[in-house]
């Protein structure tokens, strides 16, 4: 498998390709919101501007199948954001790779000598990759929406927020710890598996060079899908975690 | 794969950073925009609806005015045909009563000439008989009795 490019830099230890994806999935995001907005129109939207309110749509029903409607609306950005970055970051791995075969050390790629002992001397740097696909990525946005699930529970609901861990009786104290701890470690996980598991394949497969390509071209039309339902899925159940957390309504009493 | 808490900081660093972006530069404006949008269309639904209701208030207005109209036309139409049968009748009635009038008019006068005539007849009659008598008793009466008799005739119509 390749291996990722890690700086040192000072005592942090910098993933390049990390970094790379990061930078590229945000200017990305950043330039098709720009885009979208560039000419707004009340009574004669652009096709850009149409793609961006059909998506503030779909987010906002999803939102509003998690929560009551009067309450979507501060949770529209979060939730748009966040679609969209995880969208445009599953897909940023699909397309190519940027790969070097590193025969000699450098320190400054992070390419030490027992990586290349580890791989008979040849070792393959990529620099390219869905900024998803990396565990470290994926935690922190999942410790994001931790955060803000907590958050929001403490500040605006806060006697049923503590209430919901002595529930139904104080004996489940450390069943719903694990329960809560759980919430963003499967978040996490499930994204960046997913992901993950997708640009595994695409490099196995290219390892049947010739052959393969049918096999890639399905693949990677299945990955396109896989990274919407990710996005889908960690905003929908982002959605989720903040409305248990954070709104308690009247039609809940019966619980 | 290993986790280095770096990334993950970056991870989050970035993501706020684009969060921060979007919410102010993207979609701030574009709730904006979809919310005045919103507000067009409320206002727009709103004045069709009105608007709907004023020509369902004139329909009905106009209704009630061609209603009234026909009433109108109706009772005009009424009221001409009583007018007209009671003046006809008020012509047939007049008409009979002028018809009695004269034929009672035209009776009286034959009645009355019928008593001329008959007062005339008689009148001529008693001069004839007069007459008659004179000339019966101008052969018996001298001029004497006649101055006598002529006398008393005046006397008496003097006493008449």
């Amino acid at each position: 498998m390749h291996e990722f490019p890690v700086v040192q830099l000072g005592p942090l230890n910098i993933d390049i390709s990390t970094v790379i994806a990061l930078f590229v999935s945000v200017v990305i995001t950043m330039l098709v919101a720009r885009l979208a907005v560039r000419n707004l129109s009340v009574t004669n939207p652009g096709k850009m501007q149409n793609f961006l309110e059909w998506v503030v749509e779909f987010v906002h029903g999803v939102i509003a199948s998690a929560m009551p409607l009067n309450r979507v609306k501060p949770f529209l950005s979060l939730g748009l954001t966040l679609i969209m970055f995880i969208f445009i970051s599953n897909l940023l791995g699909l397309p190519f790779g940027i790969t070097f075969e590193a025969h000699h050390v450098n320190e400054a790629l992070g390419i030490t000598q027992e990586l290349l002992d580890e791989h008979h001397g040849e070792a393959h740097v990529s620099f390219w990759k869905s900024p998803t696909a990396d565990l470290s990525v994926t935690a922190g946005l999942a410790l994001i929406v931790f955060v803000i699930v907590h958050y929001l529970g403490l500040k605006q609901n806060r006697k049923h927020y503590l209430k919901h861990y002595f529930h139904p009786f104080p004996i489940f104290l450390p069943v719903n710890i694990i329960e809560t701890i759980s919430k963003p470690v499967t978040l996490a996980l499930r994204l960046f598996a997913n992901i993950y598991a997708g640009e595994v394949l695409i490099s196995t497969i290219l390892m049947l060079k010739w052959v393969g390509i049918p096999f890639l071209a399905a693949w990677q039309g299945f990955s396109l899908f896989v990274g919407g339902i990710q996005a889908f899925l960690f905003t929908i159940l982002t959605m989720v975690y903040i409305s248990q957390a954070a709104i308690h309504d009247e039609a809940d009493e019966h619980h | 794969m290993s986790l280095s808490w770096e990334s993950t900081v970056i991870a989050i660093i970035s993501f706020l950073i684009l969060y921060w972006f979007l919410n102010k530069y993207a979609f701030g404006p574009l709730f904006g925009v979809m919310e005045k949008r919103r507000q067009l269309v409320l206002e727009q639904m709103n004045t069709a609806d009105s608007s709907r209701k004023a020509a369902e208030q004139q329909m009905e207005e106009q209704k009630a005015a061609l209603q009234q109209a026909r009433k109108e036309a109706y009772e005009i139409i009424e009221q001409a045909r009583t007018t007209s049968s009671k003046q006809a009748d008020e012509i047939v009635q007049t008409a009979k009563s002028e018809a009695s009038r004269l034929k009672d008019d035209a009776l009286k006068d034959i009645e009355s000439e019928k008593n001329k005539a008959i007062a005339a007849l008689r009148s001529e009659v008693g001069g004839i008989s007069v007459k008659i008598a004179s000339k019966i008793i101008e052969k018996q009466v001298d001029e004497k009795a006649q101055e006598q008799l002529v006398d008393q005739y005046l006397k008496e119509v003097g006493n008449k």
